[in-house]
């Protein structure tokens, strides 16, 4: 399965919104969503895709819509909620490929180089740096994976 | 209820060049153990003073400020606080950062290290531990300074404007976190005082509203906000407060 561009968008973010959704009884118009957040409508798009990505919400016609994985993750405990967003991200085809890549050796860190390089072969189309700077976050967040910014180096969280 | 901090009748004056200024009068109020307090008012009110005040980094030019019924003067080590701007030093990760408070009130470096551990995993911040600030979100920088000011388990935990350096999605995550900690009763500290410019975040957060007039800054008025959370900013109750605080304001 070929993977997906990363939107470049924080975890707190895509929880806010979900928190948010849960808060209205679940469901909202987007552009009303946009308006009512004084957000533009690009940037609300791009949280939301966030998201849909993370099995939290789904867009049917022009609505966003809480998914019941979504109120789950609202109902959670802070704790319980980073469980579960690890567990969703290793159905991510790019989070199971990086997962993979890190697990082919004994040695389970990569330098940042290297990281963007695969990466960059991974989603061709896309700024590595970005790509890379969410799957750091939210590997994080997840921690499933680390990052030592002193060294460099790119790992899977043991 | 224990009471936990009293202010009588404090006023706070500062000398300017242009002369001198009073900057809050006569503000007297009581914080009763496992409050939530906010306090509201425009611009140049003195809310920060106020906070400043509590925590001893400002002294009351009169009146005074009981502490567990006592008069304290000098730093409140019972208190804790959160910064608009986080605070939090650049070279140092988030570990570092969450353990500095904890360097002058204890000594032994492993109990240090429990400590920050237990407020780390407390904040949802487990996977961040080596990051540096430069490589967080404004979201994951708060939790941090939270972390911090938890890690040295205050009685009071004072926070200035948390949420206003936030974009508003990661704000509303975030008060959502800080009401689950509030009401987690394993933990140390189940005092807040809020200060805030934002009127729903103080009616979704608070169990009393403290209004503050504008220049000098005197108590204008106190609201308790009588309603099951989570409150719903769609209810026509919470409008309702909302109305009120206005009109306090006004």
């Amino acid at each position: 399965m070929k993977p997906a561009a990363l939107p470049e968008i924080g975890i707190s973010q895509i929880l806010g919104l979900v928190e948010l959704l849960a808060g209205k009884g679940g469901r909202e118009d987007i552009y009303k969503l946009a308006a009512e957040l004084s957000m533009e409508l690009g940037e609300t798009l791009t949280v939301i895709r966030a998201a849909e990505m993370l099995g939290l919400v789904h867009t049917p016609g022009g609505d966003v819509v809480v998914e019941p994985f979504g109120n789950q993750v609202v109902d959670a405990s802070i704790t319980d909620r980073k469980d579960l967003i690890r567990d969703k991200l290793a159905e991510i085809p790019l989070f199971k490929m990086v997962k993979e890549y890190l697990s082919r050796e004994e040695e389970t860190e990569v330098s940042r180089e290297e990281m963007l390089e695969k990466l960059a072969e991974l989603l061709p189309n896309e700024d590595a740096e970005s790509s890379f700077g969410t799957v750091v976050s939210w590997g994080r967040y997840a921690e499933m994976f680390g990052y030592n910014d002193d060294t460099q180096t790119f790992y899977l969280s043991p | 209820m224990k009471q936990l901090i009293e202010f009588k009748n404090v006023s706070r004056r500062f000398l300017l060049p242009q002369g001198e200024v009073t900057v809050l009068e006569d503000i007297s109020f009581q914080a009763m153990e496992g409050e939530f307090i906010t306090i509201v008012g425009p611009s140049g009110a003195g809310k920060s003073t106020l906070l400043r005040m509590m925590n001893g980094l400002l002294q009351p030019s009169s009146g005074s400020i009981l502490y567990e019924g006592r008069e304290r003067r000098g730093i409140n080590y019972e208190t804790a606080m959160v910064f608009q701007n986080f605070g939090l030093l650049p070279w140092l990760t988030v570990a570092q950062n969450i353990e500095l408070g904890l360097e002058a009130r204890t000594k032994d470096p492993e109990l240090r290290r429990d400590r920050v551990r237990h407020y780390v995993m407390k904040v949802g911040l487990e996977g961040y531990e080596e990051a540096y600030p430069r490589e967080l979100s404004g979201g994951m920088k708060q939790r941090v300074g939270l972390a911090r000011a938890l890690a040295v388990e205050p009685s009071l935990l004072l926070m200035d404007e948390p949420f206003s350096s936030l974009d508003v999605l990661t704000s509303i995550n975030l008060r959502n976190e800080l009401l689950d900690i509030w009401s987690d009763r394993d933990n140390v500290v189940n005092t807040m005082i809020m200060v805030t410019h934002n009127i729903e975040e103080a009616i979704e957060l608070s169990d009393r509203i403290l209004i503050l007039s504008n220049r000098p800054g005197r108590i204008a008025g106190e609201l308790k906000i009588d309603l099951p959370r989570p409150r719903r900013k769609r209810d026509p109750h919470f409008v309702e407060y909302v109305d009120r605080v206005f009109s306090l304001l006004a």
